[in-house]
């Protein structure tokens, strides 16, 4: 698409943002992948649109706090780059137009705060926690609740373990086939801590000698989606130091995660460290992409048989590509019958904070997504990613078939461990 | 009526939360898939039900508002282009499928229900809607209609037109009309002929039944990989001539099959010149046998490399790359221009030599990827907008493109429509009596051209100068 | 002004000439559709000697003739180069002109695999209401240029305008044909075959029903495949006749040479479900019946009063043009009137020269 973007005005962001743009050919066909408008039905909710949107502000031709609202209600789940056929890099053009024009917009208190709030809490497991011990108090008000309050309080965990993190050091089992550095993050550290420990025993168990830097910290992704580029910098500047060089990998095992480290080169464009971050990102592999790639030892059979539905995280799926190997990785498990849900393409309203930030469209995608499961009639949902397990679980419960919801690595953990897989009672 | 007073009119009408006014809800409907033209309306509506799209053009009416019916905004010709003084009536909404009867074989669905959900919901009956425009993931049964939409599979069982058993329309005065029926047959004037292809000059199409067919127990699709364009334009006229019937034969050139194979890793030869796409479609034994021969006959026609779909997935991604072969020719240039004219079958050797002369004589590269078998040429003329001129070389191009196809005996639109682009050429293949005819039908049911004003029709030569100035 | 009044027009300007000479005129070809007479008071313009076929390239596989050039003579240039039109012009043995089939919108069984008439005509020339010599559609196979009046023409009754000359696309001709009938104890049993062929994946050029339980299937295609394909369509029938050698027998058919001589023959569009409610009305009656394509049109043979069928076929809903026997209006049963046909009538023919729209 033809552009009037003045390049050099935007910095080093400002050649990829417009290339991004002249990618794109208005052909529509991203429409279809878009969940907020398959929801809203409108151009301006529709990648295609806020392309345009973006492109126009960039020009100096509109507002962005005109554009504000609908660029903030891209849920950055990607289906538009797995659909489009032009190849335009959206990424690259919606984190940095994101950073660009979160200081021009101005948002009304309440958006802040929450906004604020969501990033002084999340990132950091204490608080994390103690937040979301208050907001089981206040749960029983939930119906007396402001909307976003509501969503918010209706994706608190009925348990919380105690925030744990695995050994250092995790010799592989056998021979050494390969050493890698785990991320362990910061969300899913006190929402589901044994998703990494699963993690690190099933890389064990396939001959991984795994480290877990002490020094790491919350991989940025959360402030990266909504445009806080200098506090996801922050963030991701203290994983630059963490990490060693030498292993073979940096592991991730939450999709948002992996999708935000691989976007450490953009995220640095430009600065001094941007040679460090392209070099950490282009190490950075999720744990089904790297087991699949290195070969598992064959799990034993599931002890009954077992229908599991595969929901792809959009952040596995469309941002990082990885749509074979987790389903591979599950195919290698015997008594394990794994089906597609209708839409599995599809958003199902997670996507970080945002199910915060715009509760409306995050449930309607959420109600949609768990009609799609459960139409499977599965005994277990399996998904790569723990926002997709949060907002899958709430509304799983909230349609009354609370089915139990796993990560792919748990799935292979217990059949390691020649366990059955968790069943709805 | 200025914009004022037209929003509050349309607010007797809508809801506030379905009008939209605000500079970033109009921008986003300023084009369609033809970013060439570019026109902000005075307010965009969104209807939820027929009701208030019969109320709003009636309101259009009265006040002499015109109005521009958009569905996924798909067009390639402008087709949905805004009008600056006017409205656009978004249907997207309207998006209900209303009744499938998989015994009678219909499918009664609103204006904006997606072409591919109709074979959906048709699926788990053994049935699919055949009309398959590239764009079918996302375009409209009603943009459909108004453009009398094709798509790859065109040979066998045409177009739109020949998918559509009945409509109800509002006209743009108001008034709202059913014809056709259930039947495939009718008695009477071919009304729903008419309607189809019509351009949204008629009015908005509020229901439509559609014709369901039966899917193929089989298909096989052959890939076959040649040397130069001019051989696979030859090949397909063996094809033809063989008196086989194939459900699709396309041609794609170097720029496009390296485009395309960027895109979606079709799987498509490397290196060739030209690749030809002949799939065969119907009952297994028969397939079978219309197989052998036409393999016969594309290896006779000089194909360096043959190779056929493993199995449906493979097949699928065949298609992809093809379908999403426009798009991706993105890749290659900033801007390009689609050009959809139709020659005669035996002519398509000798049009595709004459556009590659051009090509080199404007200086602008071609990609060339079109329904061979129907002689529906799609030359994509690769530009960039920055470089002073170029655009205008670009139409220039075209414009001789579409001369050609008319010298040829052919026609200036496959299957885009006339829209905005080529309303110019219109009067270069018909004459004024012929084109008299049109407008005084378009008057018939738009006596204020209120109705997607500014298509399909050439505007008088100083209109046009005044509007570009 | 007299009502046997006939013009022969031997060009397209005579013909314009007589259009915009005559208060009302009334275009005829060769007259096969007996029933299809001039409305009132019009002078009949017969178009016999606008014939000939004007560009035919068979690699093409389109050709272009004068309206009143007889489909027999076309079909005939046709088998030379192994082509066909595959909607089974009727009454083209009778000698049927391609402008009458147009205008009259009639298909024979053959329309069932690939479309009717409708769904072959590429282009039109025809002389509109004010004498102007009007081209609309093209010479190619797709095109979407203009709106698009040569459908419009079908089953216009030279009420829009006259027929000059007609585009048509055709196919190339299957090598092998065959038949297979199936008789079932009663009406109901056969209907149900019909359903559920209308429903499968075969590749059929034709399927009919004839009272009281008689389904007839035609298979074309490859002389090498048919054999196997037939023995599929038997197993998935529970049995049939095969008939090989049936060209006869639908010719019998396209030609209506079922429909006793001076009875009235009329085309009812119907749909496959509903065959069976109008079977019910028309089994007391004394009449003739063929259900077509599919179930999608009922030939019913009449030898009454037409008023009598009218009236039944208004009370299912159902409408119908009148095609042999004596002349008269030419629809039956539901009264039909919408605004857009008037619309289309009024901006064609706005003197109303070729009678009014019925």
């Amino acid at each position: 698409m033809l552009h009037e973007i003045p390049v050099d005005r935007y910095g080093a962001v400002g050649r990829r943002m417009a290339g991004a743009v002249e990618a794109c050919v208005h052909c529509g066909f991203c429409l279809a992948a878009c969940p907020t408008y398959r929801v809203l039905g409108e151009e301006m909710d529709s990648p295609r649109g806020r392309i345009f949107l973006m492109k126009e502000v960039l020009e100096g031709h509109l507002q962005p706090q005109e554009a504000a609202p609908f660029v903030d209600r891209c849920l950055g789940c990607f289906g538009c780059v797995t659909a489009c056929p032009s190849g335009v890099a959206y990424g690259e053009l919606l984190t940095p137009y994101r950073e660009y024009a979160s200081a021009k917009v101005r948002r009304p208190w309440p958006d802040r705060l929450l906004r604020w709030l969501a990033m002084e809490t999340l990132p950091h497991p204490a608080r994390l926690r103690a937040a979301l011990g208050l907001a089981r108090l206040v749960r029983p008000a939930a119906p007396y609740l402001p909307a976003r309050l509501r969503a918010m309080v209706s994706l608190v965990p009925d348990r919380l373990s105690r925030p744990r993190r695995p050994a250092s050091t995790v010799a592989a089992a056998g021979a050494r086939r390969a050493r890698v550095a785990v991320l362990v993050g910061c969300v899913q550290r006190v929402l589901h801590p044994e998703i990494h420990e699963a993690t690190v025993r099933v890389l064990a168990r396939n001959g991984v000698e795994v480290v877990v830097p002490d020094q790491q910290g919350c991989c940025g992704a959360l402030a990266l989606h909504v445009g806080e580029g200098v506090r996801a910098r922050r963030l991701a500047r203290r994983n630059l130091l963490a990490f060693p060089e030498d292993v073979d990998a940096v592991i991730t095992d939450a999709a948002g995660c992996g999708s935000a480290m691989k976007e450490y080169g953009l995220l640095f464009s430009g600065q001094p460290e941007e040679e460090q971050a392209r070099k950490l990102a282009a190490r950075v592999q999720d744990v089904s992409e790297f087991l699949n790639g290195l070969g598992i030892e064959t799990p034993p059979p599931l002890p009954a048989p077992t229908r599991a539905v595969y929901q792809d995280a959009c952040h596995l799926l469309h941002a990082q590509g990885v749509r074979d190997a987790p389903r591979r990785l599950l195919g290698a498990v015997g008594n394990l019958e794994v089906v597609e849900p209708a839409e599995a393409e599809l958003c199902c309203g997670s996507a970080g904070t945002y199910s915060l930030e715009h509760p409306d469209v995050a449930a309607e995608l959420g109600r949609r997504k768990v009609r799609g499961l459960l139409d499977t009639d599965p005994d277990v949902v399996v998904t790569g990613n723990v926002g997709c397990m949060v907002q899958i679980r709430a509304h799983l419960r909230a349609a009354g078939r609370p089915v139990p919801v796993l990560h792919t690595v748990q799935v292979l953990d217990l059949a390691y461990r020649g366990q059955g897989l968790p069943r709805l009672a | 009526m200025d914009r004022a007073r037209v929003l509050q009119g349309l607010r007797t009408l809508y809801p506030e939360s379905r009008i939209l006014t605000r500079p970033a809800e109009l921008a986003a409907y300023e084009s369609d898939a033809l970013t060439a033209f570019r026109a902000r309306p005075l307010a965009v509506v969104l209807p939820e039900t027929r009701e208030e799209v019969v109320a709003t053009v009636r309101w259009c009416h009265r006040h002499g508002i015109p109005f521009v019916a958009r569905g996924s905004g798909t067009s390639l010709s402008g087709g949905s282009l805004p009008v600056p003084e006017g409205i656009v009536i978004a249907l997207n909404r309207l998006n209900r499928i209303l009744r499938l009867d998989p015994e009678e074989r219909i499918a009664v669905v609103e204006p904006g229900v997606v072409n591919l959900d109709v074979s959906r919901a048709a699926a788990p009956f053994g049935l699919y809607y055949a009309p398959d425009p590239s764009s079918q993931p996302v375009c409209t049964i009603g943009g459909n209609v108004a453009f009398n939409s094709g798509g790859a599979h065109c040979l066998k069982y045409g177009m739109t037109s020949n998918h559509v058993l009945a409509l109800e329309v509002v006209l743009a005065d108001g008034e709202v009309v059913r014809f056709g029926g259930e039947s495939l047959e009718g008695v009477g004037p071919d009304l729903v002929g008419l309607f189809v292809g019509s351009e949204g000059l008629f009015g908005i199409a509020l229901e439509v039944t559609l014709r369901l067919v039966p899917k193929p127990e089989a298909y096989r699709t052959v890939l076959a990989a040649y040397r130069s364009l001019e051989a696979a334009g030859d090949a397909v006229a063996q094809v033809v001539a063989s008196g086989l019937l194939p459900g699709a034969v396309e041609i794609m050139d170097r720029l496009s099959i390296e485009a395309a194979e960027a895109a979606v890793h079709a799987g498509y030869p490397e290196d060739a010149a030209a690749l030809l796409i002949v799939e065969l479609e119907g009952e297994e034994p028969e397939v079978e046998a219309e197989l052998a021969e036409l393999l016969e006959v594309v290896r006779a026609s000089g194909a360096y490399e043959v190779r056929l779909a493993r199995d449906e997935a493979d097949r699928q991604r065949i298609w992809k790359g093809r379908k999403g072969a426009f798009s991706a020719v993105g890749r290659l240039s900033p801007d390009y221009l689609v050009q959809d004219g139709v020659v005669p079958r035996t002519q398509l050797g000798t049009a595709l030599a004459e556009i590659e002369r051009l090509s080199r004589r404007y200086g602008l590269r071609v990609a060339n990827v079109f329904h061979a078998g129907d002689g529906n040429l799609h030359p994509l003329i690769l530009y960039d907008g920055r470089q002073p001129g170029q655009l205008q070389r670009a139409e220039e191009l075209a414009g001789e493109i579409l001369r050609l196809c008319i010298r040829l005996g052919g026609s200036i639109t496959g299957e885009h429509g006339v829209g905005m682009e080529k309303r110019q050429y219109l009067a270069e293949m018909f004459s004024e009596p012929d084109l008299e005819v049109m407008r005084r039908l378009r008057r018939a049911m738009d006596p204020g051209e209120i109705a997607n004003r500014g298509k399909m029709f050439p505007v008088p030569q100083k209109l046009e100068a005044a509007a570009a100035s | 002004m007299r009502t046997d009044a006939v013009l022969k027009p031997s060009d397209v300007d005579s013909l314009r000439e007589a259009v915009r000479q005559q208060p009302r005129v009334w275009p005829k070809g060769a007259g096969t559709k007996t029933a299809l007479g001039p409305p009132e008071g019009a002078v009949v313009v017969e178009v016999s000697q606008l014939r000939g076929v004007l560009d035919y390239d068979p690699a093409e596989f389109t050709f272009t003739a004068l309206a009143g050039t007889p489909v027999r003579d076309v079909e005939q240039l046709l088998a030379r180069h192994g082509q066909y039109l595959p909607f089974d012009p009727p009454l083209s043995a009778a000698g049927a002109t391609l402008g009458g089939t147009l205008a009259s919108g009639l298909s024979g069984p053959g329309r069932y695999r690939y479309g009717g008439v409708r769904d072959f005509v590429l282009g039109v020339r025809f002389v509109d209401g004010q004498g102007e010599l009007v081209r609309a559609g093209g010479k190619v196979v797709k095109n979407a240029a203009g709106f698009d009046l040569a459908k419009l023409m079908t089953g216009s009754l030279g009420r829009l305008g006259v027929l000059v000359e007609v585009s048509f696309k055709v196919f190339p001709a299957p090598r092998a044909c065959a038949s297979l009938r199936v008789d079932r104890a009663d009406f109901e049993a056969a209907w149900g075959l019909l359903r559920a062929l209308y429903t499968s994946s075969f590749d059929l050029e034709a399927v009919d029903l004839v009272p009281p339980g008689t389904v007839w299937v035609r298979v074309a295609g490859r002389p090498e495949s048919l054999s196997t394909r037939l023995q599929r369509l038997r197993a998935f029938l529970q049995g049939g006749e095969v008939v090989e050698d049936d060209s006869r027998i639908w010719e019998e058919v396209r030609e209506f040479r079922w429909v006793p001589s001076g009875w009235t023959l009329v085309k009812v569009p119907v749909t496959p479900r509903r065959v069976l409610d109008l079977e019910r009305e028309l089994v007391p009656t004394a009449s003739l019946r063929r259900y077509s394509v599919g179930g999608n049109v009922a030939w019913v043979a009449w030898s009454e009063e037409p008023a009598a069928l009218s009236g039944l076929l208004a009370r299912l809903g159902l409408r119908a043009l009148r095609v042999l026997g004596p002349p008269g209006p030419p629809f039956l049963g539901r009264a039909d009137s919408d605004g857009f046909s008037s619309r289309v009538k009024q901006a064609l023919d706005p003197a109303g020269r070729f009678g009014p729209y019925p």
